[in-house]
């Protein structure tokens, strides 16, 4: 086999680039003519312009295609998630330390709090409606203005001693902290076949110690007459229900985990992959 | 030009040299003398050429090409594992993971290449190692058939016709032997030995032969002088293991690909690396973001796949008698512009046979094909009848007893070539000759030799009322005529007046013209008057006449073209590949088979054939209209580099004669000095540096020696041009093919590259991830890309020019433009249209998911909401994901096989 490349050195190389930038004999730029490049560049403009055109309608024909009220596959959506405020995340969950006598480690959390009590103002819910019943409110017309259905009231002041109005506060100070358990929304889900699933909050891996727990509203159950959610379109106003739990006997300078489940039919909490569907796990230390 | 500083041995008078090497002539050396020899200069074999070290192989394969890139992105995987895990993140061992399959994937294409490329190696060794040679030693006063490798310096041995010299020997008895040194020094007759000191020169010396080259005739016995590497030939072949293996055309596209993909990876990596850093990504996730660009954009499956395709052709090619001992020789024989040939036994069939017959003052032809059963030539003549006579009688040459069932060719004849030629034609013709000699009892004979330059013989005639013995003889023409008064036409004898020997001079030009070798048969019935049948004949005093014969007729004799080869020139002519023959036999026997092949073309003349048609002396001739040209040996010697180059380019056809090895390589570098990819054909030893010199040698597999084998690239199984023609084919088509299978590996790296890029830059959900890449790139594409090495040839394949390897690139700025620019962005859309339906489809619209990016993937999010207002936890969201990246994995390879089956493959865009 004999020898096919010749080794150039540097500055030939140099040379041969500029030739091939600009060749003064052939009038070649980078290869091609000037008016050779023109008709690349329209060939090439064209070509993307018809590429993003067909993009262009095949995103218009998807979105003309879906059903604007509610998703067209839930598979992926079989159990709801669950979410703790306040939400302070470390390196492996939701980690709530604070110090009792030190107001300051504490009042970002009673202010998260607060702030998310906000949506749930009477002001902010005075366009949904009150309900009673304790069944799903199954809606089939639009009932509500501008082609809506209606959604059920939940107002902070329901959480009673955990709603920031008796106790601005929500008890950290005291040590014993309100934290609000909300469930996620998923279109047309019906939790608890019929009855009002609750939340249940236990210590982690020792169920048998009694965590004196009080939920807000009693037995810290949702209740059916916000279920189902209809989508973002049908229930504009629509507020997730909460629970409140109140920690009464933590023990104080020992980090505690705590989990709070949510039990009803339709709920599983068993994911070994998500540690946030159908229940919230999180450590909570309190000190002096 | 073997000017090695050998003994003087071929001086030594015998006594001297049985003291100098401890032996003796009657007894041999005793066996544990020899042992001690054996011990000291180990077995009498060339070392074979010094082999890299498997491990130096297989590691050369672990870091060439792509794997040092993949290297890299498993190193910076590793990397951000590492920091990853140090600040106690949850997703680290992702990280982990990765670089440990990139490894794997690394170090599998690593070992998968290795492994093809040793069992390449291996079908070579095992080809080399063909049946162990045995030598007849004397050893402790015994004859002893012993291997060959197992003589040591001051062995006797006996060596007879057809064997191979074992060693390098200094003759000591010698009855006729002659040895073919053509694998050494590259004459084609035979050299006869003697035990005489004839030359200061060991190498001109007839007393001593030299290790692997043939006895022909005759036998011997000489002392070993010489064994393994220290013989001449051993100094040669080290001599040529010196010349460097270059890189293949094929490895230099392959190289100048990685080049380009890997230019294209880093540069948009780095790119992309300084934009998300500059877009506040952490450098953490930059990096994370430079491997998955790595990874897209570098086809992982490539080369295991080219070297696939390479093996698979290999294959194919062994089965049509080429086997190649490079994998990338496959396509070097594709781009070949020039061959080199050699004439004996690749272009001939390596056997003289009788190709024109003279007589009546008619030129008849005989057929020379391989296979002949019948002659078609008129036999009624009676002249014929006299002639066949003299034929089957005046010849020595016999069958080799047994072979009855073989056809008449194949048959194994004891005797020279021509006498050899005679008999096959004589039995083709007449039937059993041995019967014919029977019945024409033999009662002298004069046999050939040198200075009367005729072979005569006399015999009983098979007519028992005819008691005359019939005088028959045969030899140089011109002699033979010399010896005659009459001449037979059509059975009658006529004086030879000076017409008739004017019509034989004209006969016996035009056949010498042909380059045949002409033969002149006569005879005489001796009258039974004078030649009783008790009458002795004696050949020493040649009591019977040798003048005045009656002069029957002229046999002309070729080494024939095989049958296959003028097309396989004219495959090659319309190929665009230029034939040149370089033999070392005459210009004219040279021109003429040249001729009979098309490697000089019926219409084109050489300079001298315009001086003889115009009438006009050579020098004037105007050396441009001469498209072909015959150039001597001797010529060549006084010729400037220049003027080679001169008639290199100015002539098409063109035919070097008398040349020796030397020259031989001259020529391969004057064609190469010309840009051209140089084949060279060759069998011999002396041919070696020619082979390696060449871009693609080519050693014969019959004939050739293992010196010529170990320097070639490919081995032609069936000594056959033809083969050649089948490899230039193969070459090219998997070149067309390998074109195709990097257009369709290089199609998906942008639908690959693309996801990372928007990822980066609209901050959409991740649509693809690094493994589900490599699952495409190793997984789903491997066996479609392989599938394209069998595509079938176009049908102008042979039709092309070969092409140029400055411009015709094996990946072209067209190629990687369609692929990249046109189809790879097709392919982009159409991938992109898939994931935006996918999450549209579960709730998030295409207008949700722009600019998402950090709130996605913030594992403190797990009320994630929706186009729909339904709200995703973390790990929901991350499975909805994989769905994404499954989507676009399964959009990607539809369209790859719709690329792949797809009719509008458009064989233009390649070239």
């Amino acid at each position: 086999m004999a020898t096919l490349n010749e080794k150039k050195t540097c500055s030939e190389r140099m040379e041969n680039f500029r030739r091939f930038v600009w060749n003064p004999e052939t009038k070649l730029f980078m290869g091609r003519t000037l008016i050779n490049w023109v008709w690349i560049s329209l060939y090439y403009l064209a070509f993307y312009v018809v590429m993003s055109g067909i993009f262009a309608l095949s995103i218009y024909s998807l979105m003309r295609t879906v059903n604007p009220y509610e998703p067209d596959y839930q598979d992926q959506l079989k159990s709801p998630g669950v979410t703790l405020r306040p939400d302070v995340y470390g390196h492996r969950g939701l980690q709530i330390y604070y110090n009792a006598s030190d107001n300051k480690t504490w009042e970002g959390l009673v202010t998260m709090l607060q702030t998310f009590l906000t949506e749930y103002s009477p002001a902010a819910q005075h366009l949904n409606i009150n309900c009673t019943s304790n069944t799903y409110f199954i809606q089939n017309t639009f009932d509500g203005p501008n082609n809506t259905k209606l959604s059920c009231k939940f107002t902070s002041d329901m959480l009673q001693n955990c709603s920031g109005i008796i106790d601005p506060t929500f008890g950290f100070p005291e040590g014993k902290p309100c934290f609000i358990v909300k469930m996620n929304r998923i279109i047309k889900f019906y939790p608890g076949n019929g009855t009002a699933p609750r939340v249940d909050c236990t210590y982690v891996g020792d169920e048998s110690r009694p965590l004196e727990v009080e939920y807000y509203p009693v037995n810290g159950t949702f209740n059916l007459h916000y279920f189902p959610y209809y989508g973002k379109k049908a229930q504009p106003t629509y507020s997730n229900p909460l629970v409140a739990v109140k920690f009464l006997n933590i023990t104080k300078n020992v980090e505690v985990k705590i989990v709070c489940k949510i039990i009803g039919a339709g709920i599983t909490f068993d994911n070994i992959h998500d540690p946030y569907e159908g229940k919230v796990e999180f450590k909570l230390k309190i000190e002096d | 030009f073997l000017s090695f500083g050998i003994q003087d041995d071929h001086r030594l008078s015998t006594s001297q040299l049985e003291e100098k090497y401890g032996t003796s002539i009657d007894k041999g050396l005793s066996s544990t003398r020899a042992a001690e020899i054996l011990a000291r200069d180990g077995p009498n074999a060339l070392t074979p050429p010094k082999a890299t070290p498997e491990i130096v192989k297989f590691l050369k394969q672990m870091v060439g090409g792509f794997s040092i890139l993949l290297w890299i992105g498993a190193v910076f995987s590793w990397i951000s594992f590492g920091i990853q895990l140090a600040q106690g993140a949850e997703s680290a061992f992702d990280n982990l993971y990765l670089g440990v399959v990139l490894a794997v994937v690394v170090i599998l294409t690593g070992i998968f290449a290795y492994y093809q490329e040793a069992k390449s190696t291996n079908i070579m060794a095992s080809f080399s190692k063909m049946i162990p040679q045995q030598a007849l030693v004397i050893r402790d006063a015994e004859k002893k058939e012993m291997p060959a490798d197992q003589l040591v310096v001051g062995d006797i041995v006996e060596i007879k016709g057809g064997d191979r010299i074992p060693a390098d020997i200094r003759l000591i008895a010698a009855q006729g032997c002659k040895v073919d040194n053509s694998s050494l020094t590259g004459e084609s007759e035979p050299q006869s030995r003697s035990c005489d000191f004839t030359h200061e020169n060991p190498l001109e010396t007839r007393n001593i032969a030299f290790y692997s080259t043939t006895c022909v005739e005759g036998t011997a016995t000489g002392i070993v002088i010489n064994t393994g590497d220290r013989t001449i030939i051993g100094r040669i072949a080290s001599l040529a293991s010196g010349v460097g293996n270059e890189k293949t055309p094929i490895a230099i596209e392959i190289e100048h690909f990685v080049y380009l993909v890997a230019g294209v990876a880093i540069s948009i990596g780095v790119l992309f690396f300084i934009i998300s850093v500059s877009m506040r990504y952490k450098i953490l996730d930059s990096i994370i973001f430079l491997i998955g660009i790595i990874v897209a954009n570098v086809p992982e499956g490539l080369l295991a796949t080219v070297t696939v395709s390479l093996s698979l052709t290999a294959k194919r090619m062994a089965k049509k008698n080429c086997l190649v001992k490079n994998l990338e020789a496959v396509e070097t024989l594709g781009s070949t512009s020039i061959i080199c040939s050699d004439k004996t036994g690749t272009l001939t069939q390596n056997r003289m046979t009788v190709a024109h017959l003279w007589f009546d003052n008619q030129i008849y032809s005989a057929d020379t094909s391989e296979d002949q059963t019948t002659q078609p030539f008129d036999q009624s003549s009676p002249s014929w009848t006299a002639l066949s006579k003299i034929v089957t009688l005046c010849n020595r040459a016999e069958f080799r007893p047994g072979q009855e069932n073989l056809p008449i060719m194949k048959r194994v004849v004891v005797g020279d070539a021509s006498e050899t030629a005679l008999l096959k034609f004589a039995e083709v013709v007449l039937g059993d000759v041995m019967n014919i000699r029977a019945r024409n009892k033999k009662v002298a004979e004069i046999p050939f030799n040198s200075t009367n330059k005729f072979q005569l013989s006399i015999h009983e005639t098979d007519d028992p009322n005819d008691k005359r013995f019939l005088l028959v003889m045969k030899g140089a023409p011109e002699r033979i005529l010399e010896r005659c008064s009459t001449i037979m036409i059509n059975g009658k004898e006529e004086p030879l007046d000076s017409e008739k020997a004017e019509a034989f001079q004209t006969a016996y030009m035009e056949l010498g013209g042909l380059g045949e070798r002409v033969l002149g048969f006569c005879h005489l019935y001796l009258p039974e008057n004078d030649f009783p049948d008790t009458y002795t004949f004696d050949t020493d005093s040649m009591n019977f006449p040798t003048s005045n014969l009656c002069f029957v007729g002229l046999l002309s004799m070729i080494d024939p073209p095989r049958s296959t080869v003028p097309d396989a020139v004219s495959k090659c002519r319309s190929a665009g590949i230029k034939v040149i023959m370089v033999t070392g036999d005459h210009p004219i026997t040279a021109k003429a088979i040249a001729k009979s092949v098309g490697i000089i073309s019926a219409t084109s003349e050489t300079v001298e054939d315009i001086a003889k048609r115009l009438n006009i002396p050579v020098e004037q001739v105007n050396r441009q209209e001469a498209t072909a040209a015959v150039v001597n040996g001797m010529e060549l010697k006084d010729m400037s580099l220049q003027e080679l180059d001169e008639i290199l380019c100015n002539h098409s056809e063109i035919v070097f004669a008398r040349t020796s090895p030397q020259q031989k390589l001259i020529i391969v570098e004057g064609c190469q000095r010309q840009g051209a990819v140089v084949a060279v054909t060759g069998d011999g030893v002396n041919d070696s540096p020619a082979l390696k010199k060449a871009d693609i040698g080519i050693a014969m597999g019959i004939a050739g020696s293992d010196a010529a084998k170990n320097a070639a690239d490919m081995v032609l199984l069936d000594d056959n041009f033809a083969s050649i023609v089948t490899g230039v084919e193969e070459g090219r088509l998997i070149f067309d093919n390998l074109k195709k299978t990097i257009a369709y590996t290089l199609t998906k790296n942008i639908a690959e590259l693309c996801p990372f890029l928007i990822y980066i830059i609209a901050s959409i959900p991740m649509p693809i991830g690094t493994i589900t890449i490599l699952f495409i790139d190793l997984g789903t594409d491997i066996i479609p890309s392989v599938a394209l090495a069998y595509e079938k040839a176009e049908s102008d394949i042979m039709n092309r020019r070969p092409r140029n390897k400055k411009k015709d690139r094996l990946v072209n700025e067209q190629l990687a433009i369609y692929s990249y620019l046109q189809i790879g962005i097709m392919q982009s859309v159409g991938a992109f249209v898939t994931y935006f339906t996918v999450y549209a489809e579960q709730g998030f619209l295409p207008s949700t998911l722009l600019g998402v990016r950090v709130d996605w993937e913030n594992n403190a999010i797990n009320d994630f909401e929706d186009s729909y207002g339904q709200q995703w936890t973390k790990y929901q969201r991350t499975y909805l994901q994989w769905t994404g990246y499954t989507a676009f994995f399964v959009s990607i390879t539809i369209q790859q096989v719709l690329y792949l089956t797809g009719s509008w493959w458009d064989k233009n865009m390649y070239y």
